[in-house]
Order: C-alpha cells, then structure tokens, then sequence
C-alpha cells in the first residue's frame, strides 16, 4: 500500500522538524539581541534608499545613530524637511531645519547649442567617451550628453534630453550621488531657493574659445559683475559665478547677459515643490 | 626565431612605405607646439606673446622631475599661448609660433658632430635632458629618468626596440635603413652611461631584412647583439620584447629595471646622438603617413608642432572616403577629432583609413570563446575585464591585473563579438581612478 510507504517518511521528517525547532528555539532565547524598537520605527519613516547622501552608508544605520544619540543637527537630506518633523515628533525633539539642495547642471549645450567635434562610435558611456577623445562636443567643460549619471539616480530624477541630462527638480532629493558620476564636474549641488538665479556654464576657456564651440557659454564679458549692486559675482578663470549667499534676485544680470543664449538662468525651485503640493 | 612566450596576434602588416625613403618636410604656415608630449607634468611656458624665438631655444621648462623641456622648431614669433587639440585626444596648452623664414638655430644648437667619448656621464645626461628627449615609441616617458635608475639596481641589458610592430608604421625601419651609423653611436652612447657592464642589444622583427643586415654590419663588430624577432604584435611593447630577448618575465607592478633591463626605441637613439654631438634639440622626428585614403603615403621628417592638416595638404590630400584619421598605429593609436591637431615627439605617424577598415558593427554579448585569453600577451582574461567593467564592480576588477593590462588591442583585435574590450579596460582604469582621488580628497 502507497499510505504504508508514507508513515516512515512523514513520521521520520516530522522528528527532525521537531527536533530543529526545539534547538531553535532555545538558541534565540538564549541568543537573544535587545534592539531599540524605536530604529525600527524610523527606519520606517525613512526613505529605504540607502543613497548615503547624511554620511552614514544606510538608513538603518542612520536611524541606529539617531535614536541613541538624539542629535538635532542629524539630517535625512533626501527626505527634506518633511521628514525632519517626523522624525522630531517620533524622538521627541527638535529637528533642525535641513537646508534642502538640488543637482544642478551648469550647461546648457544640447544637441542644437554646441558644437560637435566628431563622430563618437565607442561605449556609449560619458568616461568611456572622454578617454578616447574630448567628447562629442568641443567644449570639454560641457555636459558629455551620454548620461553616465542616471544610473546612479535612485529617485527617477534624471533623464537625457538631446543630448543633456534633464533633473527633475521635485523629484531630485540632494543626495550627491550623480556628482561623483560625472567625469567633467559639471553637475554641482545648489541650495533651494524661491528664486535662484545661476550661470548655466562650466567653460574655462577664454570668450573666443567658448562662443565658437557653443552659443550659451559665458565669455566673461564682465557686464553681469558691473551691473550687479550686491558684489554677488564674480569671474574667477573665465567663468562667472553668482554667490547664493550674497545674491538677492533683483534679475538685473539676466537682461545684460550678451550670449546668444543665455548662459544666466532663473529657477524657481520651491515654487514648484509648493505648487505641486497645492495641486 | 626569439619571440615573447605568450599571446600575440599577426594583423596584416600593411607596411606600405617601407621602401619610400624620408623626406624632410618644409616648414608649415604655423607650428603648434605643445607643452604636454611626455609623461608626467607638462612643461611651463617660457616665452611671452610676441616674443621673438630662434630655432631650438627653449619655450618650455621641465616642471619637476619627470617632465621634459620643450623647444621652437623654427625661428620666428610666438602668436599664442593656449589650449589647442592634442593627439592624445585631449586638450593641451600649446605654443603657436609664426615662422619668419628664416629657420635660424639658436645660439650654441646644431653644431659640428663632437667625440662624446669626451664627456662625463653627468654631462652626457644633462645634455640629453636640456634636449627634452623622451622615448619616441608612444609612452613619451623622460629619457634622461629612464638613464638614471634608482642606485640600487643594477642594468645588464640595454634593448633598442626596432621591432616596429604596429601595421603601417615604417619611421623607424627608415631610420634603420638610412642612418644606422646614428643608431649605433646612439645606443654605445646609451650603453657607456653604465660603463659596459651591460650587454646591448637591437631587436629587429624579421620583417625587415634591410634593417637587419645594416645595423649587422656596424653593430656586431662593437659587440651590440643584433637579434631577429618572429614578425608577431605586441613584438615591440616594452615587456614583450624582454621577454622575447632575455627571457625574464617583468610581474605585475615591476618596472623593467627591476629586472635588469633598459629599453630605448631607435628613434630616441637618434635623439641621443643628435643631442650629445650636435647638440640639437628634439625639434623633429620622422613618421609615417599611410593608410588607404591618402594620395602620396610617405615618410616624412617633421618638424615638431606640424599640424596634420599641412600634412594632408604636402601628401597631396585625402579621399573623400576617409572615415578616420588615426595619430599612430591602427592598434594603440588615437583617432582625431581635428586635423588642426600638431606633431608631438610620440607621433609616429598618421593613418587615413576608410570604412571597410573600421569595426563599425556594434557590440554584442560575450560568447566566452575565449579567444582574448589566448592572445592576450600579459596572461589576462580580457573579456573577465570587460564584463565586469561593464557590471562597474570597480573593486573586483581590480583583483582580475587591471593594472597589468598595456592597452595593446590584440584582444579587441580578435573578437568575434565585436566588443570594444580594451575600451572598456580604460574605462575601467579611468573610472578606478577617479574613486581613489575621491577617497583621498
């Protein structure tokens, strides 16, 4: 009979079963860790992502050193500021306001604005790229346009437009990953502002080197650090460069800049997270 | 015949200037003499805008201690000084000189041949530095580093690689041909640096017979061995060619001194002599244009700072089928992205090729054929390299010998699957890099 056949099978398995839950048992007794149930809680209300953008190398982590030692100062950049009240209701403390930054990328060469140097038929990959030759596009402080930085977006944040990588400005939480992505430094991290204004140019080239390769690049022509009353620009190697701290957003430089396509720029970036919220 | 123990590849040899002899090219409209053609720091601009120079004065100074001194190749007036395409692909500060003319020597350059037996080894060194010569073969490493080694280590070998192994390539096979007398008094002035000790030797693939039975001739009397090597790519890449002459395997992380050994290229030896006796300055050097879409192939002596386009233009122009021009060989060489790119003292030639000589298929997926292992001449497994490059595992890559790899391209070379694997190699370094300068910023 095929159920005698069983009786051995199922009664010998059932011990052993028996047996190893037995010995399980009495080890996690025995070897029982005390956790903090509270890490569990705001491992929880952190975003998962492991992006290390607060320093530490996963948000367990994080969540470890902040509920041992309540440390105000201690930020979850990619959760912004909503997440900081969370986490000071759950501890009980006060969080300090995180300053929120955003990936900007100081260029606006795209397919149609700068020029190409020549047919690039290797690894379609930005370092690759720039190790057989200056890239695609003769400015070689441009954005390569291959998008090596994507795949190291966790946030769905990037995406390649003609030729150029595109940041989602509400999606883009601050984490820094894609800055050590890019071989030519041209993403930067900027502070969130109402009104951010910016040189949209990486090129250290002088003025006549950058306007033949490309229409928005900024010559230094001086005239945005002339009419600037706030001393908020400078022009440091041929390039200029606004400083945040300093800038009030009167937009005075913006109607002065001579490029053909101008290589200041004007973002609204809370603006927009509000809106969205709104809506 | 000696050869190298592992791997290597045969491409077709294409050496289609081999009996062309060298013709000195006349002085271009403008010269643009870069300041980064060695390894190491590039040299710093001495000369202002508007300042007249002779030729072979001095314009860039060695910036540390590997780094080379960079010299006018014509008289006339400095035009500009800034970043201009290089042949290495990338953009280097360069020194534009409108020639007068002329063609004058500087002050105490180009003088009567002089018995250099004369000179202490101190002497002879600092002579071949202030010449700004580096090794000619491609790396462009400070020739006047590479003399002194560290004290402790003691030379037996000096090799002159004359194995030319690149397809098309003939600059130094002419060279060979045409002066083996200043060979052969550039390597004894190379060899006496380490009072005879040393064996010395030429290794001269076997496709050049010519080469072969000259420097037999001036050579073997003064006791400088003159070895065949089976015609076979990478015959003349530093490693291989110990290997192939001595039989000493250089590890990973060891420098060929480390075994005992020197290698020099021919063209240096050249340099060597002219510098020492003549005191004349690296201002010019012999290359090869050839390739399927160039109307005249040729061998040419220019001058340092030629830009490629007046090449083109004295070769009697390319065909509107060229598809790549390349700044040395088809396997290590770089393809251009302007012909306004110059002459360095690494270019040892240019080549026009056109469709059918391109890998224009795109990548496919590694079918573990294996065939990269067999012809990798260092030991690695190219296509372990590649993939794993590819997967960005930067840590592990680096147990697989990344550093071992010399970027020769025998393995991109046979590949069945088209894969760029030596592109990916350098990728990969680059990307190694960049993680190391990170962690220590």
């Amino acid at each position: 009979m095929i159920s005698e056949a069983f009786i051995p099978a199922v009664s010998s398995l059932g011990a052993v079963a028996l047996a190893l839950g037995v010995i399980i048992h009495f080890v996690s007794k025995k070897f029982h860790v005390e956790e903090d149930p509270m890490v569990t809680i705001i491992n929880d209300i952190l975003p998962g992502v492991n992006c290390g953008a607060c320093g530490y190398p996963s948000c367990n982590q994080f969540a470890e050193v902040l509920v041992e030692t309540k440390d105000s100062s201690m930020s979850c950049p990619a959760g912004g500021s909503d997440l900081a009240a969370k986490l000071g209701d759950t501890l009980g403390i006060e969080m300090a306001e995180p300053k929120p930054q955003i990936a900007v990328l100081m260029c606006q060469g795209d397919n149609d604005i700068a020029r190409e140097t020549a047919e690039y038929m290797g690894i379609q990959d930005c370092w690759a790229a720039t190790q057989a030759f200056v890239g695609p596009k003769q400015c070689r402080y441009s954005c390569v346009g291959l998008g090596s930085c994507i795949a190291y977006c966790d946030f769905d944040a990037m995406r390649l437009e003609n030729g150029l990588v595109v940041i989602d400005k509400d999606k883009c939480t601050g984490c820094e990953a894609c800055i050590a992505a890019c071989p030519t430094g041209v993403l930067v991290m900027q502070e969130k502002k109402a009104e951010r204004y910016f040189i949209a140019c990486n090129s250290h080239d002088k003025g006549a080197a950058t306007k033949k390769a490309c229409d928005a690049g900024c010559i230094a022509c001086q005239k945005c650090v002339k009419v600037c009353e706030d001393d908020a620009i400078v022009i440091d190697n041929f390039l200029a460069k606004i400083d945040q701290e300093k800038c009030t957003a009167c937009g005075k430089c913006i109607e002065v800049c001579p490029t053909k396509v101008n290589c200041i720029r004007l973002e609204h970036d809370l603006n927009a997270v509000k809106q969205k919220k709104a809506s | 015949m000696k050869t190298f123990n592992s791997g290597g590849v045969h491409p077709p040899e294409n050496k289609l200037t081999e009996d062309i002899s060298i013709e000195v090219m006349p002085v271009p409209s403008e010269v643009a003499i870069s300041l980064n053609q060695h390894l190491g720091k590039p040299a710093k601009p001495v000369v202002k805008v508007g300042s007249e120079v002779k030729k072979g004065q001095l314009i860039g100074e060695a910036d540390g201690f590997i780094s080379a001194n960079v010299h006018a190749s014509t008289s006339g007036k400095v035009k500009a000084v800034k970043p201009h395409p290089h042949p290495g692909g990338q953009y280097a500060m360069t020194v534009f000189i409108t020639p007068d003319g002329k063609d004058e020597w500087a002050e105490g350059c180009n003088t009567a041949p002089a018995d250099w037996k004369k000179l202490s080894k101190k002497e002879i060194i600092e002579k071949i530095r202030d010449a700004g010569i580096v090794g000619m073969g491609g790396a462009g490493f400070p020739t006047n580093v590479k003399l002194s080694p560290p004290p402790d280590k003691s030379i037996d070998t000096i090799i002159l690689n004359g194995a030319e192994c690149e397809p098309f390539l003939t600059a130094d096979h002419r060279l060979m041909v045409e002066t083996p007398d200043l060979v052969v008094q550039g390597l004894e002035i190379i060899s006496s640096l380490f009072e005879g000790k040393a064996k010395a030797y030429i290794g001269i693939e076997s496709n050049k017979p010519d080469a072969i039975a000259a420097l037999k001739k001036l050579a073997e009397p003064k006791g400088i061995g003159v070895v065949s090597l089976k015609t076979k790519y990478p015959q003349g890449a530093e490693k291989q060619l110990i290997n192939a002459i001595t039989g000493r395997t250089i590890e990973e992380g060891e420098l060929p001194f480390d075994k005992g050994c020197l290698v020099q290229n021919i063209g240096t030896a050249v340099a060597v002599y002219e510098a020492v006796c003549m005191n004349k300055p690296l201002i010019e050097r012999v290359l090869t244009v050839s390739g399927m879409e160039i109307a005249e192939r040729k061998n040419i002596m220019a001058r340092i700072g030629t830009p490629f386009r007046e090449i083109v233009a004295y070769c009697g122009d390319m065909t509107a089928k060229t598809n790549q021009v390349i700044a040395g060989g088809p396997m290590m060489g770089k393809a251009l992205f302007s012909l306004d790119t110059p002459v360095v003292k690494t270019t040892s030639g240019i080549l026009f090729l056109n469709n059918s000589r391109l890998n224009k298929s795109r990548e496919r997926t590694c079918i573990r054929c294996s065939k990269c292992v067999e012809v990798c001449p260092q030991g690695l497994g190219p296509w372990l390299l590649a993939n794993v490059a590819q997967l960005k595992e930067f840590d592990e890559i680096q147990l697989y010998g990344l550093a071992n790899c010399t970027e020769c391209g025998s393995c991109t070379y046979v590949c069945p699957s088209k894969r760029e694997l030596v592109h990916w190699i350098k990728y990969a370094k680059a990307l190694v890099n960049n993680r190391q300068k990170r962690k220590s910023a």
